[in-house]
C-alpha cells in the first residue's frame, strides 16, 4: 500500500470515527425537529451534562466505589451519562416545553432552549468551575493495527454503539407502534392527533430519546473533548451544521452528512491545522443554506399562502 | 385592464395552473369561480406576484407583469385579500390600516428620525375603518376581532393603498348570511368609485349578484368565460360543480 | 437623573459597571430594532460588537487615525457586515437565519482568533487607551451616545418606518400585498442594529485597556438576547430595562459566587415562560 492511499484510508477512518461522534449529537437535534418542528438549543450542553456524568460515573464512583477495573467503569459511565441525559430531558420538557408548545409561538420555545443552555452552561460552570478535566478512556490506550492503518480500541467501540445505537433507532421507528406513532406525529401532528395518538407522550418521549442520545455522545465524546462547561459550544456548531447540511428531520441525511462532516474535519486537521476546523465546517454551513436551504436530501415545502 | 395570457404554474410535478388567458375589463366585477383545487387561489396568486409564473404573460395597462414582485405591483395599483387571514394581529385595528398606507408616504426619512410620526394618514385610516363598519373598535388589537370583523379589515388595510384593481380570494368564507349582505354592499360601493373587483369565490349566491363576468376553472385550466346566467346553465360548469364541492 | 448616577456610586468599581451598563444599553436596543421591530432572530450581534472594536482599535494603533474618524470607519464597516448578512440571510426563515447569524458570529470569532498578524489572535492587543480619560467622563459619553441612539430610534419606531418593521414582524407576506419591500427593510435593520453594536464596540476596548477575541464569543450573543427579551422585545424601553437588570443584577449577586452567572439563564428562560411581554410588559397600559 502506497503512502498516500495508507494516509487516505487512515484520515478516512478518523474521519468515520469522528463522524460518528457528530452524528450521535447531531442525530438527537434532528429527532427533535422532526417531531416538534423546533430548534433546541441546550442540546449540546446535554451532551456536556452527559460528558460529565459520564466522567464522574468513571473516574469516582464505578472505579473508586464500586472497585470495578478500567473498562468496565467506563463502559458503565456511557449507560450512566445515556440515563442522565434521559432524565435531564424529561425533567427539561417537563418544566420549559410543554407549557410552551400549547402558546403555539415559533420564536418563544426557540428563545427559551437559549435559555435553558445558558442555565446549563453556568450551574455546570458553578459545580465544575472553568478549567478543564481530563478524561481518560482506558479504550484510548488500546491501539488496533491493520496493515498500515492505525486505529484505538475507543474509535472502534465508538463505531459499535454508534453503529448499533443508529440501528436500534431505526429499528424503532421502523417496526415498533411507538415508533411509527412517532413518524406519524413528525408528517402531520394535527391528524395524527385525530388518529388518537397522544401526542404529549410521544414528544415527552422523542425528547428522551434525543436527550439519552446527547448523554451518550457526551460520554462517548468526553475522552476527545476538552472537558469543561463550555465543551457544548465547540460542538454544537458542527451539529448544526450537520442538521442542516442533512437536511432538518432527515436522519438518513444527518448520518451521512455526519460521517462527512467527520472525513473533512480529519482531512482539514491533516492538511491545514486544527486551528481552522471551526472555520471551514461553518463557511461549509452557510454555503449550503445558500445554495440548498433544505438540505442534501430533502423534499421542498411550498408555504401555503 | 389585466391581460394574462398563457399562465402556467407547476410545484414540484403538479399542474396547479395550465396555459390560462384571461382579461378582466376596467371598473368591472369580475368573478373566478371553480371546485377545489381548480387553481383558482394559485392564479391569484400568479397575478398578484407571490408566485411568478412558469411560462405566460401577463399585463397590467398595457405593462408588462412578468418577473415584477408583489410589494412593487401595489404601487401600480393592485391590491389583494388572502384567503387564510393574514391581518397584524398583535397591531391596533387602526395601526393594521395605517400600515397600508406605507406607499403614499414621501416624507424624507430624516424627517422621521427627527419628528416620529406625522399623523397624516389617520383620519383617512378612521374613514376606511367606518366604511367596513369598524370605527368604534379603532384600537383594539386586530387578534380580538371575530372572525367576520378580521376580513373586513383585511379590505379596509388593503384599501389603504388605493388601488385600481383589487383582488379579494373567497372573501365570503366563514361569513354568517348578514355579514355576507354587508360585504356585498361594500363590493358593490366599491364599484361604484370606479375600483375594478377580481373576485375568486366559492359561493354562488355572491357571485351570481354581483358579478358581471365570470371565469371557471377546473383543474388548472380554463373551462369557461361568460355572464353569470350562461355560467349557471353550462353543463360542464354544472358536472364540475357536482363532481366537487358546490355551495349555493 | 442620569447624569447624577456617577456621583451616587462612588467607588470605581461600580462606575466602572455603569460604563459597561451603558454600553450594554447600545447593544440592547440594536438587537431589539433587528428582533424587536423585524422579528428577526439575529444571533450574530457578538461578531458587529467585535468589529467595531477590532476596527477602531487597528485603525488607531496601525494607521495613527483620530479615534473618532476610526470610530466611524468601524461603525460604517460593521453596518455594512450587517448588511452582507442581511443580504445572505434575505431568503431564510426563523431557524435558518438564527443559524446561520450564528454561524456568522462564529466565522467572525474564528478570524479573529487566527489571523494573528493582524489581531495577535488569543493574546490580544494591550495598553489601548480610551478616547476620554477618567471612568465618570467615558460614562458620561456613552451614556450620552445611548441617550441620542434612543432618542433617534424612538422617533423612527414612531414613525411610519416603524409601522413598516412591525408589518414586516407580523407577516411578511400580507406586508408585501400593501407594498413594502421586506427585503430592504429587513437589510436596514441588520445594517443599523450592526452598526449600532458595531458602536458600542468602539469604546470597549478603551475601557477594558485590553482586546481579546473571547470578549466577543458567541455567549455575548446570547447575553444580549437576553437583555432584550427579559426587558421587552418590540418596545423602546425594554431593552434599557433589560440591559440594566442584567447588567446589575449579577453584581449585585456576587455573594452567590459562580451561580449568580446564572442569572442569564433563569431571568430568560423564566420571562419567556411566564412574562413573555418582558419586565416592559408589566408598565403598559392596557387600552
Amino acid at each position: 500500500m502506497s503512502d498516500l492511499a495508507a494516509l487516505v484510508v487512515q484520515q478516512s477512518l478518523n474521519g468515520v470515527y469522528l463522524g460518528c461522534l457528530y452524528v450521535m449529537v447531531a442525530l438527537g437535534l434532528t429527532l427533535i425537529y422532526g417531531v416538534l418542528n423546533q430548534i433546541n438549543f441546550a442540546h449540546a450542553d446535554f451532551v456536556t451534562v452527559g460528558a460529565f456524568t459520564a466522567f464522574f460515573a468513571a473516574t469516582r464512583f464505578a472505579t473508586k466505589v464500586l472497585g470495578l477495573p478500567d473498562a468496565a467503569g467506563y463502559l458503565l459511565s456511557i449507560i450512566a451519562a445515556t440515563g442522565m441525559g434521559a432524565v435531564l430531558g424529561l425533567a427539561i420538557n417537563a418544566a420549559v416545553f410543554a407549557p410552551l408548545r400549547e402558546r403555539g409561538d415559533e420564536l418563544r420555545p426557540l428563545i427559551a432552549t437559549i435559555g435553558v443552555s445558558v442555565l446549563l452552561e453556568n450551574a455546570q460552570l458553578a459545580l465544575f468551575g472553568p478549567i478543564p478535566y481530563q478524561f481518560d478512556s482506558p479504550f484510548a490506550r488500546e491501539t488496533i493495527r491493520i496493515g498500515r492503518v492505525f486505529f484505538s480500541a475507543q474509535s472502534l467501540l465508538v463505531v459499535l454503539i454508534s453503529a448499533a445505537s443508529i440501528g436500534a433507532l431505526y429499528a424503532f421507528l421502523r417496526f415498533t407502534f411507538l415508533g411509527k406513532a412517532l413518524r406519524a406525529v413528525a408528517q402531520d401532528r394535527e391528524t395524527a392527533g385525530l388518529m388518537g395518538i397522544n401526542q404529549g407522550l410521544l414528544i415527552g418521549l422523542t425528547i428522551v430519546i434525543a436527550s439519552a442520545l446527547a448523554g451518550m455522545a457526551g460520554a462517548l465524546l468526553g475522552p476527545v473533548l476538552v472537558l469543561s462547561p463550555f465543551a457544548g459550544a465547540s460542538v454544537i456548531v458542527k451539529a448544526f451544521a450537520i442538521v442542516i447540511i442533512g437536511g432538518f428531520g432527515n436522519m438518513q441525511g444527518t448520518i451521512i452528512a455526519g460521517i462527512l462532516v467527520g472525513i473533512i474535519e480529519a482531512f482539514t486537521v491533516q492538511y491545514l491545522g486544527s486551528g481552522l476546523i471551526d472555520l471551514v465546517v461553518f463557511v461549509l454551513l452557510l454555503a449550503m443554506l445558500v445554495v440548498r436551504p433544505t438540505g442534501l436530501i430533502a423534499e421542498r415545502k411550498e408555504e401555503n399562502v | 385592464m389585466l391581460q394574462a395570457t398563457g399562465l402556467s404554474k407547476s410545484f414540484g410535478g403538479v399542474r396547479a395552473v395550465r396555459n390560462v388567458s384571461l382579461a378582466v375589463p376596467e371598473k368591472s366585477i369580475f368573478a373566478l369561480i371553480g371546485p377545489n383545487g381548480a387553481g383558482k387561489s394559485t392564479l391569484l396568486n400568479l397575478l398578484s406576484g407571490i408566485y411568478q409564473p412558469d411560462a405566460g404573460d401577463l399585463a397590467y395597462d398595457g405593462r408588462d407583469l412578468i418577473g415584477m414582485p408583489a410589494y412593487q405591483r401595489v404601487r401600480l395599483g393592485i391590491a389583494r385579500t388572502f384567503q387564510k387571514i393574514r391581518l397584524f394581529k398583535q397591531l391596533t385595528l387602526i395601526e393594521n390600516v395605517r400600515a397600508g398606507f406605507h406607499i403614499h408616504e414621501d416624507t424624507a426619512f430624516w424627517r422621521y428620525l427627527v419628528r416620529g410620526s406625522t399623523g397624516r394618514f389617520d383620519a383617512e385610516a378612521r374613514e376606511l375603518l367606518e366604511f367596513v363598519g369598524l370605527g368604534a373598535r379603532a384600537h383594539e388589537r386586530a387578534g380580538a376581532l371575530p372572525y367576520g370583523q378580521q376580513r373586513m379589515l383585511e379590505i379596509a388595510r388593503a384599501l389603504a393603498t388605493r388601488p385600481r384593481l383589487f383582488m379579494l380570494d373567497e372573501p365570503a368564507a366563514g361569513l354568517n348570511a348578514a355579514e355576507v349582505e354587508f360585504l356585498l354592499e361594500r363590493l358593490a360601493d366599491m364599484a361604484r368609485r370606479g375600483v375594478t373587483l377580481l373576485v375568486v369565490e366559492h359561493n354562488m349566491d355572491l357571485v351570481m349578484n354581483v358579478a358581471q363576468r365570470v371565469f371557471v376553472m377546473d383543474h388548472g385550466e380554463a373551462l369557461f368565460e361568460g355572464t353569470p346566467r350562461e355560467v349557471q346553465a353550462h353543463p360542464a360548469v354544472v358536472s364540475a360543480y357536482l363532481g366537487g364541492e358546490f355551495a349555493a | 437623573m442620569i447624569a447624577a448616577l456617577p456621583w451616587l456610586l462612588s467607588s470605581g468599581y461600580w462606575r466602572g459597571i455603569l460604563v459597561i451598563c451603558a454600553m450594554n444599553v447600545l447593544l440592547a436596543l440594536a438587537l431589539n430594532l433587528v428582533m424587536g421591530y423585524t422579528g428577526q432572530l439575529n444571533l450574530g450581534q457578538s461578531a458587529f460588537y467585535a468589529i467595531g472594536a477590532y476596527v477602531s482599535t487597528l485603525l488607531v494603533r496601525s494607521l495613527h487615525w483620530n479615534f473618532w474618524v476610526a470610530s466611524l470607519a468601524a461603525v460604517v464597516a460593521a453596518g455594512f457586515l450587517g448588511l452582507a448578512l442581511a443580504a445572505f440571510a434575505a431568503r431564510l426563515r426563523g431557524h435558518y437565519l438564527a443559524i446561520a447569524s450564528l454561524g456568522f458570529a462564529v466565522i467572525t470569532y474564528q478570524v479573529l482568533v487566527n489571523w494573528e498578524s493582524v489581531t495577535e489572535g488569543v493574546r490580544g492587543l494591550y495598553g489601548i487607551a480610551p478616547p476620554v480619560r477618567g471612568t465618570v467622563a467615558l460614562f458620561y459619553l456613552v451614556a450620552g451616545i445611548a441617550l441620542v441612539v434612543y432618542a433617534l430610534m424612538d422617533n423612527l419606531v414612531r414613525s411610519p418606518v416603524g409601522d413598516t418593521l412591525r408589518a414586516i414582524r407580523e407577516d411578511e407576506v400580507s406586508a408585501a400585498s400593501l407594498g413594502v419591500n421586506g427585503a430592504i427593510w429587513k437589510a436596514f435593520a441588520f445594517g443599523v442594529g450592526a452598526a449600532i453594536a458595531g458602536l458600542a464596540g468602539c469604546f470597549y476596548p478603551g475601557f477594558v485597556g485590553t482586546l481579546v477575541p473571547d470578549a466577543f464569543n458567541i455567549v455575548e450573543s446570547f447575553t444580549m438576547l437576553a437583555m432584550v427579551i427579559v426587558g421587552g422585545m418590540g418596545t423602546m424601553i425594554g431593552p434599557v430595562i433589560g440591559a440594566v437588570v442584567l447588567t446589575f443584577l449579577p453584581e449585585l449577586l456576587r455573594g452567590f459566587g459562580e451561580l449568580r452567572l446564572m442569572i442569564y439563564g433563569v431571568a430568560l428562560t423564566l420571562v419567556v415562560l411566564f412574562l413573555p411581554g418582558g419586565i416592559a410588559s408589566c408598565f403598559k397600559r392596557r387600552a
